[in-house]
């Protein structure tokens, strides 16, 4: 952290926040996609099982993602404590810097007293922030590998929707549906992981 | 963490309620921030202390990009009301304060610089957000020497600071008001000993009787709706204030 201040930390998890945000929506969304393919693998009946069945998964996957992102945002809320405290500490410094240079003889001293343990106490935040960021990255790692098998998913779907019969063009339609989304959580993930690598170590 | 609860919702014109920290330590005062949405523009009323700056900022965050979060507004200089301010600026240098000039220079001992500070004139003046115009009401004496409502007129509702503030016990803490005479009980004491001005008081009344509101939203306590404003603003104009001791 003493390269970077503490509002940039702030604005960085700011900015990974949002984009969590936008995960869980179209995690969301891919739920209710998918409760719809259900339907309509019910209705294509024998010819379309294999889709219904990658359906299900799919609709697996969307609540597992909701899950994730769930925790994923819990941690960012823990990190956004920290980094208050962190702030408060920067003022404090701040403060007490600035009465450093002003004071002489035992008040100079005791300021420097001060100073030393609030720079451990600044330490013991950074450190902290530093493990959660840990965590965050980990968390985000895992993500990306459970949309890599979401991704999957949607590719099987379309070879099955192929063998759909009358239902074909629609079951296409769909299967094309999931696999745009969930490319669109891809990229999101691969810019919260930039935000992420940002952090500071 | 607090919870954000959209209060009001018209299209990209809305209000939010900050409210409600299960893990806010007893010995700080429970404080309600509300946070006007218009467009891409946003206002934070009442930002609150610094003690919970990170509950209030989580909380908003759930549902809306505190980036986008452009202005400040300070009813009064009080530390519940805005010592969280140098942790705003912490985030957003750009942000901008509004408040009473006659506190123009002594909240930037929390914070800020000339830049930071738009001072509002004792008559009171419009604030743009987004297509949106409040209307900053004069409430001076109330508690504040220097003070403020905000008036949305397109959604019908005055931020009043702490005039209709409660102070609600565990249990009885709804969001708002559902049992007038029960929850005025808890409003008494704090308006007779922190208002300040019986003539202040009956400006204020006669001020704000002219407005149309649908809500009144203090910064402690429930929120007033429906009939429960004309009842506030009735039983406030009877209420004896400036006493010590009940
Ligand atoms: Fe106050
Ligand atoms: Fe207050």
């Amino acid at each position: 952290m003493a390269v970077r201040g503490a509002g940039d930390e702030l604005r960085r998890i700011v900015h990974v926040n949002e984009e969590i945000k936008s995960v869980v929506a179209t995690a969301f969304k891919i739920n209710l996609m998918a409760m719809n393919a259900i339907f309509l693998a019910k209705r294509a009946g024998q010819t379309a099982l294999g889709f219904g069945v990658l359906s299900n998964e799919l609709r697996r996957f969307a609540t597992d993602l909701q899950q994730q992102m769930a925790a994923l945002r819990e941690m960012t809320y823990g990190s956004v404590g920290t980094v208050t405290g962190m702030l408060k500490q920067t003022q404090l410094n701040r403060v007490l810097g600035r009465a450093h240079a002003e004071a002489v003889g035992v008040g100079r001293k005791l300021i420097d007293e001060f100073l030393r343990g609030h720079s451990e106490v600044m330490l013991q935040h950074e450190e902290s922030l530093a493990a959660l960021n840990r965590r965050l990255t980990h968390m985000i790692a895992d993500t990306t590998q459970l949309v890599e098998l979401g991704s999957v998913l949607a590719r099987s779907a379309k070879i099955e929707a192929a063998y759909g019969g009358a239902f074909s063009v629609s079951l296409m339609q769909v299967s094309s549906d999931f696999e745009r989304t969930i490319g669109e959580i891809q990229r999101s993930l691969e810019t919260i992981s930039k935000h992420q690598s940002q952090e500071v170590r | 963490m607090k919870t954000a609860q959209v209060i009001f919702e018209d299209g990209d014109h809305k209000w939010l309620a900050i409210v409600r920290d299960p893990n806010r330590p007893s010995y700080l005062v429970d404080t309600n921030e509300y946070l006007v949405l218009a467009g891409d523009d946003a206002i934070l009323l009442d930002p609150g202390g610094g003690e919970v700056f990170s509950a209030v900022f989580s909380a908003l965050s759930t549902v809306f990009d505190p980036r986008r979060i452009s202005k400040l507004f300070a009813s009064h200089q009080d530390p519940d009301v805005i010592s969280s301010l140098s942790m705003w600026l912490e985030f957003n240098p750009d942000i901008k304060c509004y408040l009473s000039w006659l506190w123009g220079s002594f909240v930037p001992h929390f914070g800020g610089d000339a830049e930071t500070f738009v001072t509002i004139p004792d008559g009171g003046m419009d604030i743009s957000v987004g297509s949106q115009r409040l209307q900053a009401i004069p409430a001076h004496y109330l508690h504040s020497s220097g003070n403020f409502n905000l008036y949305d007129s397109g959604a019908k509702i005055l931020f009043s600071g702490d005039i209709g503030a409660a102070l609600l016990p565990p249990g009885e803490d709804g969001l708002f008001v559902e049992n007038f005479d029960r929850h005025i009980r808890h409003a008494e004491a704090f308006h007779r000993r922190w208002m300040g001005s019986e003539r202040a008081k009956r400006d204020w009344c006669a001020r704000v009787s002219r407005l149309d509101i649908d809500m009144l939203c203090p910064q402690h306590g429930a929120i007033y709706r429906g009939d429960d404003v004309r009842r506030f603003i009735d039983w406030f104009g009877q209420l004896e204030v400036g006493v010590l001791g009940a």
